[in-house]
């Protein structure tokens, strides 16, 4: 099983900032457990997965609207606001 | 002209916001011109501890545009998370199919344009890869140092609709997203209005030398919303790559943003940068089965494909390309004009005229400007309000057929229909429009018009076996019966008295 | 009489209240003195608004007074835990990054206990996003367990578990992602009830991961802990894993003499304390000396559960918990000047260390290159164990262990471990991997500390797993000893 990870990398994926000591720290327990994991690689296990849960369409949701929060309970537990947007630090890429 | 040594290799991913009244995962409401955050509830916020459900006519318009497009319906269908930051993205994931989308395959048939507008171009089948039913994000706005987001978009139903690497030029793309909204709105599936944001695009271009098997690199441009972008987006892209190629360097498959002001495209970032989306199977939405009795049901909304109708109009009930054209680009407009020549099957050309010219013309006039994202001439006409019935035109022909009113009466009488909604035969008895069809008053006024030196010319033509010159005589005939004569009678006529 | 109104089970509570021999606003009192006594002491509560705690039990007074009682549940205290959203109270999940948010909806298990005219009383510690077994990874405050301070009392629903023990409340409503509600009440001496997947909604439920996530009932009786399920057991169609009307017929009780248990083949060799063991075999004892049949059953790869749960269960969690940016609600950082730059420290501020061990593994075991070796992996073999379950609960009635290896440690002792602590859930974890129904009931001591045994059983066989264990509650009333505070 591939072992090695790149901690600034994931880091980065999960944006999280870490400091010198953590990346130690998490990189050590980290491999620890994906050690313990190998067993997992020398299972012999079925070829794949069982479908969790299934429903039908009865199970879906009509198509009829509900309540909305309002604009001020959405702002009022947003750390920052203006005119009923949330506003954050300028976004520069623009693309989604 | 030469051909190109370059081919131009496109596939498109097409992104349409469904006709539902929620969300696709949240029952809040959606809608264009709402106030920001108004459209927001605790699942759309991605509040802890909220979940998503899925909203059943958001599936049965998918399942139903697979039908359109003669996709596969799988069995089964289930959604996935594609994982990234953003801050229009409230969970920072986005409910999307991977693995097992909505539909399969399917196809588009397009029409390039002809080499004139009355001439139709060549038509060509697009395959679809597939098509899935994911999430929109929210909206951001920038001011200043900050930026402002509303939430009103997030979790709006979108159906990612996924070409193969069909298309070879940009006119072929703006021909298939044009076929493509037709498909989409006279199935009743989506709006489509790009104004609103409801059809974006991201345009996959690569190239290669003419007889090339291997595709080229590609490059994908990001959020187009117009075809007028996107056709100008694959030309500049297609443009760029060939530059590059022919001075010596490699295309890097990266991802383009477009700036439509400046008509130019720019990097957004490279393959290095390329997101880890890290997907898997969404635990909070079970596997979907989809009954086949729900793709039974579905099959019968679907409407006749558009470029079917029109051979079936140019082939069984011999109108013309252009008046077909206009009349398949409507749905409800050929509905009514079908309808209309149900009511008269005897002449549905001369029906098809009168929807495809008058009626659309004076429904325009009567409604506001066009559309002006709607880039086929396609005019927005509203027939609900139309005050003439199909069975009232149908009306009209007939009698003008039967010689009863006069082609130019017809006109007349069509006018006084569109703004009261009479019959016609109600028209004609109130203004007494009546074709003169008095054989023996008739005659009397063919014989004086022969009479008259000034035909004499027209009538020794006619005689030396020119048919088309009795046509000069038929004009001071009608002038004196004041339009009210049958034409065909003094067609019968005129040739009696002329031996 | 009064003094000892903290010691009252629901059931008896209920049975006063119908009686009239006591009145809700009267319990609510008494529970709250020894609140305001012993809470600082044993750290179980995070929120409580007394003032909102006797306006529900008012109200339930005037309600009875009225002959418009909802339900026997009617006027009885329960505490939830703090990532359970009740509307109007702090959603905390015991992490900084929540501190200060206000949950503005209901869950749906609070509409259900406000619907049966239940008293929503507090908010429980817990560790941060339910990630822990000792309460020690909540950001907020340290709970103790009531039987000895210096210990923890468990975890992730350690509030619970210890406000239950330390008689705050009859009944507690707990979370189970890998055993958090059945290795507390283990550790606490009370009885702890993870149901089976879908049985009851996960809408308002904080997410840590979701396909193993369930709200769970928690008690110091069987006969309470099925009351509390019987309220919290409904469908909703806010949660599409949430089972509808038509699939929650409980399989019925079977008579202790009928009874077939299975004994996983080897399960008190390893690793198991030698007086958990003994305690483990008493009850194994006890049931055969009802007529029950006791047969070893083979689960293969029971040591396939421990990684499969932590590779499962740190990829959604990776996933559940990338909400918490700072955008829309809770922490953010005033460091920041990009989106980019906030998102990332308002997360690093915002979690403790284990969310970040966790999602950093998560991250890992999905990401690309690796998904197929670990986290597809792990669905298959979570596959394996399922089948292996279902297919010994053929054989058998249920699988009984010990709930947990050893009894609780001290304070700080293991935290530094965390491959360790992974360890304390081997037991529970599988019936999470399974969707399986599973109990832990309070069964002996080792030393001054209680443990419990564990009972599996197929879907929805929740009424026989409290069926067999209320037998065994009959003659061993541990309940009734209180811990020593
Ligand atoms: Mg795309
Ligand atoms: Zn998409």
């Amino acid at each position: 099983m591939a072992k090695g990870f790149d901690i600034d990398h994931l880091a980065k994926l999960a944006r999280l900032q870490l400091s010198a000591e953590e990346k130690a720290l998490y990189s050590n327990q980290l491999s620890q457990v994906l050690t313990y994991f190998e067993t997992l690689a020398r299972a012999d296990l079925p070829p794949a997965a069982n479908v969790a849960q299934v429903i039908e369409e009865s199970a879906l949701r009509a198509d009829i609207p509900g309540q909305s929060l309002g604009v001020e309970a959405v702002t009022k537990i947003a750390p920052a606001s203006r005119d009923g947007q949330i506003s954050v630090p300028r976004v520069v890429d623009d693309e989604s | 002209m030469s051909e190109s040594p370059w081919e131009i290799v496109i596939g498109l991913e097409v992104h349409v916001q469904l006709r539902t009244r929620t969300k696709v995962f949240a029952s809040a409401p959606w809608g264009f011109g709402e106030e920001p955050n108004e459209q927001v509830d605790p699942v759309v916020l991605g509040l802890p501890g909220t979940l998503p459900v899925v909203n059943r006519v958001a599936v049965e318009q998918a399942i139903l545009f697979g039908l359109v497009v003669e996709a596969t319906i799988p069995e089964r269908c289930a959604w996935d998370r594609k994982n990234y930051f953003y801050p229009d993205n409230p969970k920072n994931y986005q409910l999307t199919q991977k693995d097992f989308p909505v539909t399969l395959g399917g196809q588009v048939e397009i029409e390039l344009p002809g080499p004139s507008r009355n001439v139709m171009g060549e038509h060509k089948m697009i395959r679809l890869h597939h098509a899935h039913l994911e999430e929109d994000v929210g909206k951001l706005s920038h001011s200043g140092s900050g930026s402002l987001v509303d939430y009103n978009r997030a979790g709006v139903p979108l159906l990612e609709i996924v070409t193969e690497p069909d298309l070879r030029s940009a006119a072929e793309a703006a021909a298939f997203l044009n076929a493509l909204v037709t498909m989409l709105t006279q199935a009743g599936v989506a709006d489509c209005d790009m104004e609103k944001g409801q059809l974006r695009c991201d345009a996959n271009v690569s190239v290669r030398r003419r007889g090339d098997t291997q595709l080229g690199t590609r490059t994908e441009t990001k959020n187009l919303n117009s075809i007028s972008g996107v056709r100008d987006c694959i030309q500049y892209e297609a443009a760029r790559q060939i530059r590059e190629l022919e001075e010596g360097r490699k295309i890097t498959q990266e991802t383009r943003g477009w700036n439509a002001v400046n008509a130019r495209g720019y990097v957004l970032r490279d393959k290095e940068d390329a997101h880890d989306y890290r997907y898997f199977p969404d635990p909070d939405i079970p596997t979907l089965k989809i009954a086949r009795a729900t793709v039974e049901r579905l099959q019968k909304l679907v409407p006749e494909r558009p470029f079917h109708r029109q051979r079936r109009y140019m082939e069984k009930l011999g109108l013309p390309y252009t008046v077909t054209s206009v009349l398949i680009a409507d749905k409800a407009l050929a509905d009514w004009f079908e309808a209309a020549a149900a009511a008269y099957p005897q002449n549905p050309s001369g029906i098809a005229n009168w929807v495809a010219n008058d009626l659309l013309r004076d429904l325009s006039a009567a409604t506001s400007a066009p559309d002006a994202f709607s880039e086929p001439s396609v005019a927005k006409v509203s027939l609900v309000d139309c005050r003439i019935k199909p069975a009232q035109l149908a009306g009209l022909v007939k009698i003008t057929d039967e010689g009863v009113i006069s082609k130019q009466q017809a006109k007349e009488v069509f006018a006084e229909m569109f703004r009261t909604g009479q019959d016609a035969g109600e028209i004609v008895n109130a203004k007494g429009l009546r074709q003169n069809s008095d054989a023996g008053e008739l005659e009397k006024i063919i014989q004086e018009v022969i009479a008259d030196p000034a035909v004499a010319k027209s009538i020794a033509e006619y005689r030396a076996g020119n048919e088309k010159a009795i046509n000069a005589l038929k004009g001071p005939i009608m002038k004196r019966t004041q339009g009210k004569a049958n034409p065909a009678m003094i067609d019968q006529l005129l040739r009696k008295h002329l031996g | 009489m009064s003094d000892a109104l903290h010691l009252l089970s629901a059931t008896e509570i209920a049975q006063r209240l119908h009686a009239g021999t006591l009145t809700s606003r009267a319990l609510v009192e008494a529970l709250l003195i020894r609140y305001r006594n012993l809470n600082s002491k044993v750290g179980a509560f995070t929120y409580l608004s007394e003032s909102d705690v006797i306006a529900q039990a008012e109200a339930s007074d005037e309600r009875r007074k009225q002959g418009k009682t909802l339900s026997s549940l009617d006027g009885i205290p329960v505490a939830i835990k703090d990532n359970i959203a009740v509307k109007g109270q702090p959603l905390t999940c015991s992490s900084k990054m929540l501190a200060k948010l206000i949950s503005p909806y209901d869950a749906h298990v609070i509409e259900a206990l406000r619907a049966a005219g239940a008293i929503i009383y507090g908010r429980l510690n817990m560790d941060e996003f339910a990630m822990g077994s000792s309460t020690e990874n909540s950001a907020l405050q340290k709970t103790y367990n009531p039987w000895d301070l210096a210990r923890i009392p468990g975890g992730s629903s350690g509030g619970s578990a210890a406000a239950l023990a330390a008689g705050f409340v009859p009944l507690a409503l707990g979370s189970d992602t890998g055993g958090s509600i059945r290795q507390p009440a283990s550790h606490c001496g009370v009885v702890g009830l993870k149901p089976t997947y879908g049985l009851i909604s996960r809408y308002g439920l904080v997410a840590f991961a979701s396909s193993l996530d369930q709200i769970g009932p928690m008690a110091r009786s069987i006969d309470d802990c099925e009351l509390l399920l019987n309220a919290l057991a409904s469908p909703d169609a806010r949660d599409m894993t949430c089972f509808d009307q038509g699939q929650r017929t409980l399989l019925p009780p079977v008579a202790v003499n009928q009874l077939r248990i299975g004994i996983p083949r080897g399960i008190l060799d390893k690793g198991v304390g030698q007086e958990v063991a003994a305690a483990t075999r008493a009850a194994i004892d006890f049931y055969r000396a009802q007529g029950a049949t006791i047969v070893e059953v083979d689960l293969p790869s029971s040591d396939l559960a421990v990684p499969t749960y932590y590779v499962v269960a740190t990829a959604e969690a990776s996933s559940n918990l990338a909400r918490y940016d700072g955008v829309r609600y809770g922490h953010r950082s005033s460091q920041a000047t990009t989106p980019v730059e906030m998102m990332t420290l308002s997360r690093s501020e915002g979690f403790g260390p284990e969310v970040k061990r966790r999602i950093l593994l998560g991250t890992f075991v999905l990401s690309a290159g690796y998904a197929d070796a670990y986290y597809v992996r792990a669905l298959r073999a979570r596959s394996k164990i399922l089948s292996e379950h279902l297919a010994a609960l053929e054989k058998v009635d249920m699988i009984l262990t010990p709930t947990v290896p050893t009894p609780a440690f001290k304070a700080g002792e293991k935290i530094s471990d965390p491959l360790q602590l992974y360890l304390e859930d081997i037991f529970t974890i599988p019936a999470n991997l399974a969707g399986l129904p599973a109990l832990s009931v309070p069964c002996g001591k080792s030393q001054h500390l209680p443990v419990g045994f564990h009972l599996v059983g197929a879907p929805l066989s929740e009424k026989k797993l409290l069926a067999a264990s209320r037998v065994f509650e009959a003659s061993h009333p541990y309940r009734h000893q209180q811990a020593p505070l």
